[in-house]
C-alpha cells in the first residue's frame, strides 16, 4: 500500500501538449477512477506514472519518493493492459512469475507468490495454459494475477474491460471491486466508461483535453459537477441542456426564460454572479423531470424512441421546435429516465415539468453556478 | 468450356511447362551420376545402361565427407552472425524515431544493389591483409555482410507489427532493452527468424565464387569447391561430379521440404 501522487506533471509531443499541468494526489489503499472521452490524456497519464512515456515536467512521487525518471520495473508499479500482454510463448504460471525471475528469486518464493495470485483470482486450474487456450475474461485475471504476483504499491489499470463483452464487463467490475477490498491496494484505473468509474472508484479524476476537471468521490461529482462538462460526462443517457435567458434578477432569485418551453422559471438564488440579460445554460438529468407540469417550465413534445430495459425505461422526446444541445442523441432529442415500465410508442405526446428544484444552472463559461436544491448542502470536493 | 477452365488448363500447363524446364537439368544430374563416363558422352540424354553408385563412391572418395562438415560449420556460422546481428540491428530500427538511424536503413538497403562480384577484388585483399584466407572466417565474415540487409529487412518489417504492450509489459516486468529482445521478441519472432535462416543457408550452401576465391586448403573448402577437385585439366569424372552435386543438395532439399510454408513467407514478407 502506498500513496501516489502527480506534482504539476506536463507531457508534450511536440507542439502538441497532451497533459497540461495535471496535479492529484491518491491516498494509500484508495481506488482512483481516472476517467475522460477519448484523447484527454488519461492513458499517457497513466502511462507517464507507469514509467512508458517520459514526462516534459512534473513531478510523480510514491511514498514520498520522487519515481519521475525511474525506469518503470523500479517505480513499484504494475500495470493491466487493455489488450492483456500477455507473453504467448510462456504457460500462464511463467506469465505471472517473470518479473520475479526477472528479478531473480528464488523458485520457491516465485512458486508461492504465482499459486497465491492464482488463487486470489481463482484461477489455478489454468497455471499450465498458454494463454492462447485461455477466454478473453480469464486472460485479463492472469494479467492482474501477473501484476497481484509482483506485489505493486500502485495497480495501475489501462481500461482492462474495454475488450470484454457487456455480460463479463459487470462481472469484472464486481471481481475487482472485491480484489481491492481484499488486497487493500493502492489502484489507479483508466476509463472512458463512465459507468466504471461511477461503479468502482473511491474517487473520480475527471480529464478533458489534458485538463484536470475535477476530483471527488463518485456521488458529489455527479450531484454537485463543477461545470457542465463533468455534468455531461457522468451520468448516462448524459444531462440534458437548455439554453436560457436571466430575465428578472430579484432579492428572491432569478427568473429564466427559455425559447420553446412554456412559462418562467424562478429559481430561489442569488449568488452566481449573473445578471438580468444574461444567457445561461440549464441542465436537467433525465431522471429528474417532474409528471407534474405545474410549479415552473412545461415541456410538451412527442415521444421519439422508447427503451424498455424491463425494470426502468428510457424516453428520448421530440421537443418540436426546442432542441435539447450537446444531447446524448444527435437530433437533439430530450433523454427522460422512469423507475417503471412504461407502454408508449413512437409518436405519442407527453407534457413534462422542468421544476427549479431539479435543475443545475451554468453560466457563460459553462461553469455551474446552481445545482439542484437536494444537492446544494452536500461537500464540495475539488 | 467455361471460361474459368479454359484459364486454369492453361495456367496448370504454362506452370507444367515452366516447372519441366526447371527440373529437367536436375533430372539429368542424377541420371548422369549413374553413367559411365563413356555412357555419358555416347549417349548424353538416355538412361543409365545399369544402376551403379560407382560415381558416388569416387566422389566420396575425394573428401565429399569433409566438404560437406565444412559447409554445414559455414552455413551455421554464417546464418547464426547474421540472425543475431540482423535482429539487434532491425530492432533498434524499429523502434527509434531518429533520422540518422532512418539514414542507416537506408544504406542497409542500399547493400542490396552491390554484386558480390564488384568487390571481389578489394574482398580478396582485405581478407588477404588480414591473414584470414584459407580460414572458415574468410567466408563466414562475407557472407554474414551479404545476409545481413536483406535480412535487417525482413526484421524491421516484422518488428514493427510487433505488438508494443509486449515490449511495455516486459520494462515493468524489470527486462532492459537486450533482456525484452532475447527474452520476448525473439522467442515469438519464429517464422521471422525460420525463413530468413532458411533463405541464407540455401543461398550460403550453394555460394561459390567466394568460397573459390577464399579457399585453396582442401581442409577448409566447402562443398562447391570441393566437388570441382573432380574436374581436371584435360579429363574430368563427369559421373562423379554428378554424383557430387547430387549429395551437396539432398540436405538443403530435405531443409526446403520440411520448411517450405517459412520460405515462401519470408519472399512475401518484403512485400510488407
Amino acid at each position: 500500500m502506498a500513496e501516489l501522487e502527480v506534482r504539476n506533471l506536463v507531457k508534450n509531443y511536440g507542439a502538441y501538449n497532451a497533459i497540461k499541468d495535471v496535479s492529484f494526489a491518491v491516498t494509500s489503499g484508495e481506488f482512483v477512477v481516472m476517467v475522460g472521452p477519448s484523447g484527454c490524456g488519461k492513458s499517457t497519464l497513466l502511462r507517464a506514472i507507469a514509467g512508458l512515456e517520459e514526462v516534459t515536467s512534473g513531478q510523480i512521487m510514491i511514498n514520498r519518493r520522487d519515481i519521475t525518471r525511474d525506469e518503470p520495473s523500479d517505480r513499484g508499479v504494475a500495470m493491466v493492459f487493455q489488450n492483456y500482454a500477455l507473453y504467448p510463448h510462456m504457460t500462464v504460471r511463467q506469465n505471472m512469475g517473470f518479473a520475479l525471475r526477472i528479478a531473480g528469486r528464488p523458485q520457491a518464493e516465485i512458486d508461492a507468490a504465482v499459486n497465491r495470485a492464482a488463487a486470489i483470482l481463482r484461477i489455478e486450474a489454468q497455471l499450465e495454459k498458454k494463454p492462447k487456450a485461455l477466454s478473453g475474461g480469464q486472460k485479463q485475471r492472469v494479467a492482474i494475477g501477473r501484476a497481484i504476483t509482483r506485489a505493486p504499491d500502485v495497480f495501475l489499470f489501462d481500461e482492462p474491460l474495454s475488450n470484454l463483452d457487456a455480460a463479463l464487463r459487470s462481472q469484472m467490475r464486481v471481481e475487482l471491486g472485491r480484489l481491492h477490498a481484499e488486497l487493500g491496494a493502492t489502484m489507479v484505473y483508466v476509463t472512458h466508461d463512465q459507468t466504471e468509474a461511477m461503479t468502482m472508484a473511491s474517487r473520480i479524476v475527471v480529464l478533458n483535453d489534458g485538463r484536470v476537471e475535477q476530483v471527488g468521490p463518485p456521488l458529489d461529482l455527479y450531484n454537485r459537477p463543477v461545470n457542465r462538462f463533468v455534468a455531461g460526462f457522468l451520468g448516462s443517457p448524459r444531462m440534458n441542456f437548455v439554453k436560457a435567458e436571466v430575465v428578472a434578477l430579484t432579492v428572491q432569485g432569478l427568473t429564466l426564460r427559455a425559447e420553446g418551453l412554456q412559462g418562467v422559471l424562478e429559481v430561489p438564488m442569488t449568488e452566481g454572479g449573473v445578471k438580468a440579460g444574461d444567457a445561461v445554460v440549464v441542465g436537467i438529468r433525465p431522471e429528474a423531470f417532474s409528471d407534474d407540469p405545474a410549479g415552473g417550465w412545461v415541456l410538451d413534445g412527442r415521444i421519439s424512441v422508447v427503451e424498455s430495459l424491463g425494470r426502468e425505461t428510457l424516453l428520448y422526446l421530440d421537443g418540436g421546435a426546442l432542441r435539447a444541445f450537446d444531447s446524448e442523441s444527435h437530433e437533439g432529442y430530450f433523454a427522460v429516465h422512469r423507475t417503471r415500465q412504461i407502454t408508449a410508442r413512437h409518436g405519442d405526446p407527453l407534457r413534462l415539468g422542468i421544476t427549479a428544484d431539479a435543475i443545475y444552472l451554468f453560466d457563460q463559461d459553462d461553469r455551474a453556478i446552481g445545482w439542484p436544491s437536494t444537492h446544494a448542502t452536500q461537500s464540495k470536493d475539488t | 468450356m467455361p471460361n474459368f477452365t479454359r484459364a486454369k488448363v492453361l495456367m496448370y500447363g504454362f506452370v507444367s511447362l515452366w516447372s519441366l524446364f526447371v527440373m529437367l537439368p536436375l533430372l539429368w544430374m542424377v541420371l548422369a551420376s549413374f553413367k559411365t563416363k563413356r555412357e555419358l558422352f555416347m549417349d548424353p540424354l538416355g538412361l543409365p545402361g545399369s544402376w551403379t553408385f560407382d560415381a558416388y563412391e569416387r566422389a566420396w572418395g575425394v573428401g565429399m565427407g569433409r566438404f560437406m562438415v565444412n559447409s554445414v560449420i559455414v552455413t551455421g556460422a554464417s546464418v547464426a552472425v547474421i540472425t543475431v546481428v540482423s535482429g539487434m540491428a532491425a530492432y533498434v530500427l524499429a523502434r527509434s524515431d531518429s533520422r540518422w538511424l532512418r539514414l542507416v536503413y537506408l544504406l542497409i538497403v542500399a547493400g542490396f544493389a552491390v554484386p558480390v562480384q564488384a568487390v571481389l577484388v578489394p574482398l580478396y585483399q582485405m581478407i588477404s591483409g588480414a591473414g584470414m584466407l584459407n580460414s572458415m572466417a574468410a567466408i563466414v565474415l562475407p557472407y554474414a555482410a551479404y545476409g545481413i540487409p536483406f535480412t535487417t529487412v525482413l526484421f524491421y518489417a516484422f518488428f514493427l507489427d510487433f505488438p508494443k504492450e509486449l515490449e511495455e509489459a516486459a520494462r515493468l516486468d524489470g527486462c532492459s532493452r537486450i533482456r525484452t529482445l532475447f527474452r520476448v521478441i525473439l522467442p515469438l519472432s519464429g517464422p521471422a527468424v525460420a525463413s530468413s535462416a532458411i533463405f541464407q543457408s540455401v543461398f550460403i550452401w550453394n555460394e561459390f565464387v567466394l568460397a573459390l576465391l577464399m579457399l585453396n586448403n582442401p581442409g577448409t573448402k566447402t562443398l562447391p569447391v570441393g566437388i570441382i577437385a573432380l574436374g581436371g585439366e584435360f579429363t574430368s569424372d563427369w559421373p562423379a561430379i554428378m554424383a557430387g552435386l547430387s549429395i551437396a543438395i539432398l540436405p538443403i532439399l530435405l531443409i526446403f521440404v520440411l520448411a517450405q510454408k517459412y520460405f515462401v513467407r519470408s519472399l512475401a514478407g518484403l512485400g510488407k
